[in-house]
């Protein structure tokens, strides 16, 4: 096995199922089972165990494109999808995948009501024949076709799956006993099979001879769960040859690497609560314009390191209907300064709550919030720093209670509609307090957004949509923080995912 | 002939009442660390109960978390939807079937996560109390030997440093040392990468592949568990030898010392007769004391090594307020806590048959 390593350091060529590739990250993982897995670890890893219906190809994540559907069509109201598989395909245990399959995996995902349940909400699937699927959605759903690139909607060998005790019925909340059997065995059709799982040290994969694609590269691959300072030492040493959790600190001087800075799709963004009840003074909207005008967004960037940007909008770079660079809010301090003095508040005391044990992308929230604190101190505004534990955070911001926060969101799908969750009376915006009404023509544009099928008009109304909240609204958004791979040389295709981290499967 | 037998019942009587009160002294230590475990789940329990976080919140996606079904799911496989007491009879009356529950991070068994992630900690925390009580207790010795003279200043300073500096920092310096910079040492993790763990029998990488005669496995699992063995001996030596030093300083004064010396005997003899003997009592104290602490507080080296032990899996389910783990490592804790105490109290008696009797 140690041969097989030394193997991978220096045979740069691709394939040959050969070598052994160690990844190391630390993990956020609790299980792989597809229907119960919603974490960045478990993406990256299910992503590569189980084949989609659709799938996106290296870092562009706007367009998908088939996996194991061959193609697909929808009705005009975008309520109904009509998928064709693709022939010939088996599982890694042999058996054909069928529509049943299909049909079985999505709706086990729905029913069993764990963290990925929802991205099933409204839509039921059913298979006319064995080689078709149709997806019927209660409402105009465009975003079915990113949705189904979720590593969480991978397709299972049901009869597999029900032997394990798996279920698909509405009652799978209770009745599926399935996980268990799926942390010891994977039962899908990917590039990769599962040899051993844990949860806090490593998960090994073992390449699938059946998988249908191009064959990978590596024959196994270790995943390690390994704190980030020891990554990069790691790597550097050639103990490990992917290191996924790098900060642009940690990774700028590293030589006999290669790095790969791109900007990640989590959004870090600020709030004032917008609920009078909450706060007087974060709710009053020349005391917002203050907040979004008296912030130094490129000391923010520059903070973040190389590869963050600043975030236009809520709408992260790689998505459609993102905005373009530069037109996101811009630091003006004689702006601000005129909008607290038309406030009417004084020099007001307002306190920030942030989540001081969660960093984004190796970037601490604590030294965000502080950077914040003191550019609104040259506004006239006082920021109290008030860093909780994620947990007890949480309570409050979910709850809506925080006057101000810091936050950050990353991507549920890759759809620009998992952003209308930011709106009036949505699930981010009632946590601003911002209340179902607030800006009815704004919420008027979310709802076209969230119906209309042809993808040049929704670009144009999120982007719309997106504009009107850099005017007007109590979210500011901050930054895209980088995404960081550092790789060995003898490591080719390394390219940076929104969705899981990197492709395993497409790794030279 | 049948003279000759008389005698002998008496020193079986004494075996045999002496195995008495040795059992009725493990009885009343079992009960009362049936007493202390009890109390330990009340606490942990009520504590956990007491942070301002909602477990579900913590173990659902956000966007789950908003949805009424998922979060009532969720409270429902966990018994989060009853009403506290009967959540901690429930546990109770678990506890007696061997049940600890279901973590919610790792949705397994506790009792399956504690059999997984136990043993890596046993195995680090005896190898470097193993280290600890060679090094310490030697190391004490010589400084008590050479009282007030240049080894005592060395070994002091030294000592002194051992248990000043923080152990994360002493992990980083001799991780970046003895594995970055002169590869003298394996990085993190029990094995190589690519090695496959030897069948589990104890759990200890080391004492399993020893016993299945993998000694490749073997060589390697002891050189993935120095660098961390080490780090974590490094506060416990220092500990153990300035307890050891004060320790028998204190014997040394005494009349018995200097009788010894003036009937000739040799410096060696006095030393390891006469002073080291008496002197254990305390050290022996320190030493469980030291391996219960080390056992609950790897949780640095454990992330700095990755290592796979329960340093990690408590502070894993701590952030993310996983109670049943949380219960089930606290009374793991308290159980080791206990029988290094019997451990302990057996031990003195050994040492000093005065302790014994009493």
């Amino acid at each position: 096995m140690t041969v097989g390593l030394a193997a991978c350091g220096s045979n740069g060529s691709s394939g040959t199922s050969s070598s052994s590739l160690v990844v190391e990250t630390s993990f956020v993982l609790t299980t792989l089972d597809p229907a119960r897995m919603f974490e960045p670890t478990g993406f990256m890893i299910d992503h590569v165990l189980y084949d989609t219906l659709l799938t996106y190809q290296g870092s562009n994540v706007t367009t998908p494109v088939p996996d194991l559907a061959a193609s697909y069509t929808v009705s005009a109201d975008a309520e109904t999808y009509t998928f064709t598989l693709r022939k010939g395909v088996r599982f890694a245990n042999g058996d054909p995948v069928t529509a049943a399959d299909v049909v079985f995996s999505l709706m086990r995902t729905k029913n069993v009501n764990g963290s990925p349940s929802f991205l099933m909400a409204g839509i039921t699937a059913t298979a006319p024949s064995p080689g078709t699927v149709v997806l019927t959605s209660s409402t105009p759903n465009p975003a079915i076709p990113a949705i189904l690139t979720d590593p969480s909607l991978g397709i299972l060998d049901a009869k597999k799956v029900q032997a394990a005790g798996g279920s698909d019925a509405a009652d799978a909340a209770t009745a599926d006993k399935a996980e268990a059997a799926l942390n010891t065995t994977s039962e899908g059709s990917g590039p990769y099979t599962l040899t051993s799982f844990s949860t806090t040290t490593q998960v090994v994969l073992t390449a699938n001879p059946r998988y249908w694609g191009p064959k990978p590269r590596y024959s196994e691959i270790v995943i390690r769960n390994v704190d980030p300072s020891v990554q990069k030492l790691d790597v550097l040493r050639g103990e490990s040859q992917l290191a996924l959790d790098l900060s642009p600190a940690q990774a700028q001087g590293m030589t006999g690497v290669q790095i790969v800075n791109g900007a990640s799709p989590n959004m870090v963004f600020l709030f004032t609560n917008d609920n009078p009840k909450i706060s007087r003074i974060t709710s009053n909207p020349e005391f917002q314009q203050a907040v979004r005008y008296g912030i130094n967004y490129a000391s923010l960037v520059q903070l973040a390191g190389k590869g963050a940007v600043q975030a236009a909008g809520i709408i992260p770079t790689m998505f459609l209907g993102n905005l373009p660079p530069g037109s996101g809010a811009a630091y003006n301090l004689s702006k601000a300064r005129a909008a607290l003095a038309a406030s009417g508040l004084g020099h007001p005391t307002v306190t920030l709550a942030y989540p001081s044990d969660l960093p984004v992308n190796g970037i601490s929230l604590a030294d965000l919030a502080a950077r914040v604190q003191q550019d609104l101190q040259e506004v006239g505004i006082n920021i109290q720093l008030q860093g909780q534990s994620l947990q007890v955070a949480l309570a409050s911001y979910r709850g809506g209670q925080e006057a101000m926060g810091l936050w950050y969101w990353g991507p549920d799908f890759p759809d620009p509609s998992d952003y209308l969750n930011f709106l009036p009376g949505a699930l981010v915006g009632l946590r601003a307090g911002w209340a179902r009404g607030a800006d009815p023509a704004l919420e008027a544009i979310g709802a076209a957004a969230a119906t209309t099928t042809q993808n040049p008009v929704r670009e144009t109304l999120y982007q719309q949509l997106q504009r009107s909240m850099n005017n007007s609204s109590p979210f500011m958004p901050l930054i895209q923080p980088a995404q960081v791979l550092v790789g060995a040389t003898s490591v080719t295709n390394l390219q940076p995912s929104p969705l899981w981290t990197v492709d395993l499967g497409e790794l030279g | 002939m049948s003279s000759a037998s008389i005698p002998a019942p008496a020193p079986r009587r004494r075996a045999t009442a002496g195995h008495r009160d040795l059992r009725r002294f493990l009885l009343r230590r079992l009960g009362s660390g049936l007493v202390v475990c009890i109390g330990i789940t009340l606490v942990a329990f009520v504590l956990t109960h007491l942070v301002p976080g909602d477990p579900a919140a913590a173990n659902l996606g956000q966007r789950a978390i908003g949805d009424p079904a998922a979060v009532a799911a969720f409270r429902h496989q966990y018994g989060l939807d009853r009403p506290l007491p009967v959540q901690y009879a429930l546990y109770l009356k678990n506890l007696l079937h061997g049940n600890l529950g279901i973590s919610e991070q790792s949705h397994r068994p506790v009792l399956a996560d504690l059999e997984e992630y136990a043993p890596a900690t046993i195995e680090l925390a005896l190898f470097a109390i193993v280290l600890s009580l060679v090094i310490g207790i030697s190391l004490g010795i010589v400084a008590a030997a050479y009282h007030d003279r240049w080894p005592d200043h060395v070994i002091r300073v030294v000592s002194l440093a051992g248990v000043s500096m923080p152990v994360f920092w002493i992990a980083l310096v001799a991780f970046y040392l003895l594995f970055f910079k002169l590869g003298w040492l394996p990085g993190g993790g029990r094995l190589d990468p690519a090695q496959t763990p030897p069948t589990h029998l104890t759990g200890m990488f080391t004492v399993d592949a020893a016993m299945h005669g993998q000694w490749g496995l073997f060589w390697s699992a002891l050189r993935h568990l120095i660098l961390p063995g080490l780090v974590l001996a490094i506060f416990t030596t220092g500990t153990l030898t300035r307890s050891t030093r004060a320790s028998m300083l204190e014997i040394m004064g005494n009349d018995y010392v200097r009788a010894a010396r003036l009937k000739g005997l040799p410096e060696r003899i006095v030393i390891l007769r006469h002073v080291l003997r008496p002197a254990l009592v305390p050290i022996i104290t320190v030493a469980g004391v030291a391996f219960g602490n080390l056992l609950a507080g790897t949780v640095l080296v454990e992330n700095i090594f990755s290592w796979p032990g329960l340093g990690q899996y408590a502070y894993r389910s701590a952030v993310n307020l996983d109670l049943p783990a949380i219960m089930g490592v606290s009374l793991f804790v308290a159980l080791v806590y206990i029988v290094v105490n019997v451990i302990t109290d057996l031990l003195y008696g050994i040492i000093d048959p005065r302790i014994r009797l009493s």
